[in-house]
């Protein structure tokens, strides 16, 4: 390139020299100034509208009409008071990571993200993309396990917990005098008691999917969870088939294969709703899920909601439950307009995360505490009339026989190895060799810890 | 002169958007393929053939490639013979012969994600119609996509149903073009139907089909869509060829990298095949 532009620029004097001195003409002088207001036109502008008013443009991920509608609100609240645009895109569930790196690829990153996977905020923080939230994090009380703090720092504002538990049947429960299960055998005994034909009966028990895919990550591993199994131990070893731990998984494995009698067929490409969908049609007496479940089925069918109720995931002799961790949250990018985006991010969690967290009432559990004591907050109807559920939530964060955990989130810090190791589908896997293969227990845990010893390597 | 003006313009113009559409981001991956990056927006560290290296000795990118193999080769050979059988019966004389030719190329115009939401649903247990039919014949509950196996054969059977039809209409445009007086003559030399078949119609039709058989294997070893759709590559990985492997390394593993080498060496492969078909079934066969 720098060859051919020399020569071209030779030619060009060569040119010059050779040819014959030209007057200025009316013509040359209209033209000039045209070209010169045409390069003013399209360079002055933008710092011109810069200085005018100021953007910052938010990436949302949350798409339901109503939590889109509440952040567009926000924003032009916070444009009203303060003069700041904020231009807010939102994007499908899932898409968020790949538009906030598009942006940053191209040069226009967003100023503040929606991020439902904490790999993403690892790898965006370890990249140097995002600015410390510490300031804001530190002025609220906040629940166990949701911060992720990186070397110290705050990467991410979580607005909620997404916690995986069991949605049962409650009106069914009811008739057939059956109480909460403690422990395996009794959520077992309960779904047998249920499956049957007729009223007050269902076709199955409960659907766990078993397909290499994020849902089964997040659906399926909550005994596993209860029962004491862990990936990691707090140095990175890869524990899942070792000592105690490979029981726990065994036990586990074990557990689940006696499961499948309950569980309808399809479950090796059950995905996201299949369960919600059997559970809502009156096939399912049981099926994991989270708040979501409750917000969808109380627009269309509010009877239907009130039957549900939920309770953790038990282990087999009762003594510890397990809820699967699943969380959302908002980062700030290291922009030129950060301290702005600081500025409206301390400005909403005040004025407007509360609106934004009733647009899915039940589902949106805060992860700040004080926001549980916020009259603010609990004058939402919905939260009043599913105590039953709510209740649950809020013990699922403070009590301490509550085991709170997920294949993303394993290992002593956030980390992108745990992500990796969600991602492969390890996890997943072992599941589909014991019911799909019917391989031996212990075969396929060493199978899988074999698997994520690869992974994390970086193999 | 102003017609060279336009031609010249026209190609500039086709070339810069090859340029930017497709030849910058192949060499990107490629240029990705010889660096270490997570992600995107990571600072690539050049590493030189080290990603080759892990790659080509990793089992689990063999087994994707010969899943590839049997995806693509079966799928292309169930295309080709039906695609012909398909074209000999709708170039033959039958009734509502302008109707069925409309109706035969339908599966190709339907966009794949409603084909693979269809069959999903037609898969689905317990109301898809195929699952519930099954049942009715007694066959029990299939669980389709709970088999290694019978995963593989419904995304060959899939593609078979949606990309047939292409086969068909270029063979039946081919076929119009065999001269009926080569026909005649081998009926007069006592010729049957099938001798007329293999050793008339097959060799007229060998241009078209080295061209169809080509492109179908470009288009199917590079398939993602509807297996991608259909089984996300499970289970147990059966359906995991090398384009699915390549996304799931660069957009769900944090490894950027290795998804291009896998992209890379697939289009090597890819390179390499079909130099070698057309040194066998040369094009160009005037001289």
């Amino acid at each position: 390139m720098a060859k051919s532009g020399k020569k071209f620029s030779k030619h060009a004097v060569t040119r010059q020299g050779d040819a014959p001195r030209k007057t200025l003409s009316r013509r040359s002088v209209v033209k000039a100034v045209g070209v010169a207001g045409g390069a003013a036109a399209l360079g002055f502008p933008a710092p011109f509208v810069n200085a005018a008013q100021k953007e910052i443009r938010f990436l949302n991920g949350e798409p339901t009409v109503e939590s889109v509608r509440a952040m567009k609100f926000a924003a032009a609240q916070y444009e009203k008071e303060t003069g700041v645009k904020v231009q807010m895109d939102t994007v499908p569930v899932g898409k968020a990571f790949e538009k906030l790196q598009t942006g940053i690829k191209a040069g226009r990153p967003y100023d503040i993200g929606t991020l439902f996977f904490i790999g993403d905020v690892v790898l965006l923080a370890s990249e140097g993309q995002l600015a410390p939230l510490n300031e804001i994090i530190e002025q609220y009380e906040w629940g166990p396990r949701i911060l992720f703090p990186i070397d110290g720092n705050y990467y991410w504002y979580p607005y909620d917990y997404n916690l995986c538990w069991i949605n049962y049947r409650r009106d069914l429960y009811d008739k057939h005098g059956l109480k909460e299960p403690a422990n395996w055998t009794e959520l077992m005994e309960n779904m047998a008691a249920l499956k049957g034909e007729g009223d007050d009966m269902t076709e199955n028990g409960i659907l766990h999917p078993i397909s290499s895919s994020s849902a089964t990550n997040y659906f399926s591993f909550g005994y596993m969870w209860a029962e004491g199994g862990q990936v990691f131990d707090d140095n990175w070893n890869v524990v899942l088939d070792q000592g105690d731990v490979k029981k726990s998984v065994i036990s586990y494995l074990d557990y689940f294969n006696d499961l499948t009698d309950l569980m309808p067929t399809g479950i090796a490409q059950a995905e996201w709703g299949v369960g919600l969908r059997g559970f809502r049609s009156g096939q399912l007496s049981h099926a994991p899920g989270t708040g979501r479940a409750i917000d969808v089925i109380r627009t269309t069918d509010e009877e239907m909601a009130q039957k549900i109720g939920i309770f953790p995931f038990p282990s087999s002799d009762g003594k510890q439950v397990a809820v699967n961790h699943g969380y959302d949250g908002w980062v700030v990018l290291d922009t030129p307009q950060t301290e702005e985006a600081m500025k409206f991010m301390k400005w909403f969690s005040d004025e407007h995360l509360i609106n934004f967290l009733h647009t899915s009432a039940v589902h949106y559990q805060p992860a700040r505490m004080d926001i549980y004591e916020d009259p603010r907050w609990l004058a939402h109807p919905a939260l009043e009339q599913y105590s039953h559920i709510t209740s649950w939530q809020k013990r699922f964060l403070t009590d301490p026989d509550v085991v709170i955990a997920s294949i993303d989130s394993a290992g002593p810090v956030a980390d992108l190895r745990s992500a990796k190791v969600f991602r492969s589908y390890a996890l997943p896997e072992m599941l589909q060799n014991k019911i799909l293969k019917g391989m031996d227990s212990s075969e396929a845990v060493d199978v899988a810890a074999n698997k994520i010893r690869d992974v994390v390597s970086g193999g | 002169m102003g017609g060279d003006r336009t031609i010249y313009g026209l190609f500039f113009f086709g070339l810069a958007l090859t340029a930017v559409v497709i030849v910058y981001p192949a060499v990107y991956a490629i240029e990705l393929s010889f660096q270490n990056a997570q992600s995107f927006i990571s600072e690539p560290e050049w590493v030189g053939f080290d990603n080759y290296v892990r790659v080509l000795q990793d089992a689990e990118f063999w087994n994707a490639l010969w899943r590839g193999i049997v995806f693509a080769g079966t799928a292309i050979l169930l295309q080709i013979v039906l695609g012909i059988g398909f074209a000999m019966l709708l170039d033959a004389a039958i009734p509502f012969k302008r109707a069925f030719r409309g109706i035969a190329i339908l599966p190709y115009l339907l966009p794949t994600l409603i084909v693979a939401l269809t069959f999903r649903w037609m898969l689905n247990d317990p109301i898809g119609v195929i699952t519930v039919a099954m049942q009715d014949l007694g066959f029990g509950t299939v669980d389709w996509f709970g088999s290694p196996t019978l995963a593989m054969g419904i995304v060959i059977t899939i593609s078979v149903w949606i990309w047939t039809p292409f086969v068909t209409v270029a063979i039946l445009a081919g076929l119009q073009s065999v001269p009926e007086s080569l026909y005649e003559a081998a009926k007069v030399d006592g010729a049957s139907a099938w001798q007329r078949f293999w050793h008339v119609t097959i060799p007229q039709l060998g241009p078209v089909l080295t061209v169809v058989v080509l492109l179908r294997a470009i288009w199917m070893f590079n398939k993602f869509d509807i297996v991608w759709l259909m089984t996300g590559g499970g289970p147990l990985q059966a359906t995991e060829h090398l384009p699915i492997l390549a996304y799931r390394k660069a957009f769900q593993s944090y490894d950027v990298s290795t998804g291009a080498t896998v992209s890379t060496i697939s289009f090597l492969i890819l390179a390499v095949a079909v130099l070698i078909y057309f040194r066998m079934f040369p094009l160009d066969t005037k001289d």
